[in-house]
């Protein structure tokens, strides 16, 4: 007969040796599984999962166009974009958001005092302004991203325009200019950029603590960052510190040379006038196809075409998909997840019957009917980057 | 309390254990998106953690020494390596950085560039960047 001891002894060790099971078999699974890629040279980055490296210090990492196969994009697998080094110490308790400038009360925020103020949520796609810089030509300086500089998640935060209001802004307010904490190396000017007052009062507009229900990671701006929807990226400054009610823009690299487009289109290569350029501000309409990949090869039958399709502040009203290199157009079927500053899924079957080479394209159009161009207007810094999508797949 | 109740409740417990952790490691239990190919990735390398502080090497030159100690003391090579630009524009590039703090003597400016835009001109392959670890790393 076994002694309650013993009984309690060999529960444990059995116990113990069956959770080692599971996490030794998924490991040798991982290890064993067709298809695996030993990538030895795959970089450790906190919160990151399986994202091309675009920049490890400072940090820019871009999500794979596979991934685009979700309404809402995972966290770890969202793009991060860092136009300098992440602040390195930045504790809920020492963090303190400032509101001033033209206002009659400046006042200063913690973090607690931010998360008792009514949140809300909005559903958006973020995408940095210079995706798909590395498809320009000529190229242009930058961050050479390819197509996944862009995401949607679900932020929720207090609205700017209730934290604006105890400070009451003055009649003279034309922008509201935010600060980020990036760690500045040099004499490499902060990050501070301005929206126009009518957007930041939106109800829309965001404080943003929280990411699809979890807090901000530090990737994404801990504790707090602004929320402009549609925008650009750029816009919706990280670590944010500083809200600034201004009377006019903000003057500073980040608006200017920074985020500006000529105000015509100029020559592939041209140089422009600070004169002649503007802000840029909302996205542009946009599509990408996440399945299949470029170069794929693929077995004749029912294929499935997928991608997703967004346009700032702009809806999307139809996806045509193409697999003939342009000649014929298919609309494609939508996802029924939707909201107003999130981009649309979308899918198309395809019954393939001739082996060969086959050329998809995607090509959304917004709700004024603004289509995807089969060229994007090339500017100096290679921003909102359009063109029609297209990938070459072979079929046997 | 008897035997058999002691019997009983140890089964349920390892019932349990043995299930949450199962659910846990199962690489087939995709409750987020992770495509199944990627679930089942060989874990990332340790090691490559701290190799990733350090930037890969910029190509062998006359410059290659100034550009490492200049260039990559603020960010790492990789922005670099991912360029493909004119002369004109590496020229441009060079002197914005000087003016954001880079130490670039003024007898190796002319230098620099033709460096630059030798190595990373538009004719050049394109950059294969590296991905990062297919395993959530703790913080």
């Amino acid at each position: 007969m076994t002694s309650r001891r013993q009984f309690i002894k060999k529960t444990s060790t059995a116990a113990f040796t069956l959770a080692a099971i599971p996490s030794a078999l998924a490991w040798a699974l991982r290890a064993a599984a067709p298809g695996s890629q030993a990538n030895d040279s795959a970089i450790v980055v906190p919160d990151a999962d399986g994202l091309i490296l675009r920049s490890y210090r400072f940090r820019d990492l871009e999500t794979p166009v596979e991934y685009f196969n979700t309404w809402l994009t995972p966290v770890p697998r969202f793009f991060v974009r860092n136009h300098m080094h992440q602040p390195t110490e930045f504790g809920s308790d020492s963090w303190k958001l400032t509101i001033g400038g033209e206002v009659v009360k400046p006042y200063t925020l913690g973090l607690n005092a931010l998360a008792k103020l009514k949140s809300h949520t909005v559903v958006n796609t973020l995408e940095c302004a210079g995706n798909g810089r590395s498809l320009h030509r000529p190229q242009v300086p930058g961050v050479q991203w390819g197509k996944g500089a862009v995401g949607t998640a679900r932020f929720s935060g207090p609205r700017l325009a209730d934290v604006l209001d105890r400070a009451g802004i003055k009649v003279s307010s034309k922008h509201v200019a935010f600060r980020g904490a990036d760690e500045v190396p040099s004499n490499v000017p902060p990050f501070i950029r301005s929206i126009p007052i009518e957007k930041a009062l939106d109800p829309d507009t965001l404080i943003a603590t929280h990411m699809n229900g979890a807090p901000l990671n530090k990737n994404h701006g801990f504790p707090a960052r602004a929320l402009v929807p549609g925008w650009i990226g750029a816009a919706s400054c990280k670590w944010l510190t500083e809200i600034t009610v201004l009377d006019k823009e903000f003057v500073g690299n980040f608006m200017s040379p920074g985020y500006r487009l000529p105000n015509t289109p100029v020559k592939p290569g041209e140089t422009v006038k600070p004169e002649d350029t503007h802000s840029v501000t909302s996205l542009v309409v946009k599509s990408v196809i996440a399945s299949p990949g470029d170069g794929a090869s693929l077995k004749l039958g029912k294929l499935s075409i997928h991608g997703a399709a967004w346009a700032g502040e702009d809806s999307i009203s139809r996806v045509d998909v193409s697999t003939d290199g342009g000649t014929t157009w298919s609309e494609a079927e939508l996802g029924s997840d939707e909201a107003r500053y999130a981009w649309r899924l979308w899918k198309l079957d395809w019954k393939v019957a001739k082996p060969g080479a086959y050329t998809i394209m995607s090509r959304a159009t917004d709700g004024h009917l603004r289509t995807q161009p089969a060229q994007a207007v090339w500017n100096p810094s290679g921003y909102l980057y359009n063109a029609v999508d297209q990938v070459t797949v072979h079929v046997s | 309390m008897s035997r058999s109740t002691w019997w009983k409740l140890g089964s349920w417990l390892l019932l349990v254990i043995a299930a949450v952790s199962l659910a846990a490691a199962s690489p087939f239990n995709v409750q987020d998106d992770k495509p199944t190919a990627d679930k089942l990735a060989k874990p990332a390398n340790p090691a490559n953690k701290d190799a990733a502080k350090t930037s890969a090497p910029l190509p062998d030159g006359a410059m290659k020494e100034t550009a490492t100690t200049t260039c990559t003391e603020c960010h790492d090579s990789g922005i670099i390596l991912q360029q493909r630009l004119s002369k004109a524009a590496w020229t441009k590039t060079v002197d914005k950085m000087i003016r954001w703090g880079a130490t670039v003597a003024p007898k190796d400016h002319d230098a620099l560039i033709d460096y630059l835009s030798t190595n990373f001109s538009p004719d050049k392959p394109p950059y294969e960047p590296p991905k990062t670890a297919t395993e959530r790393a703790t913080k």
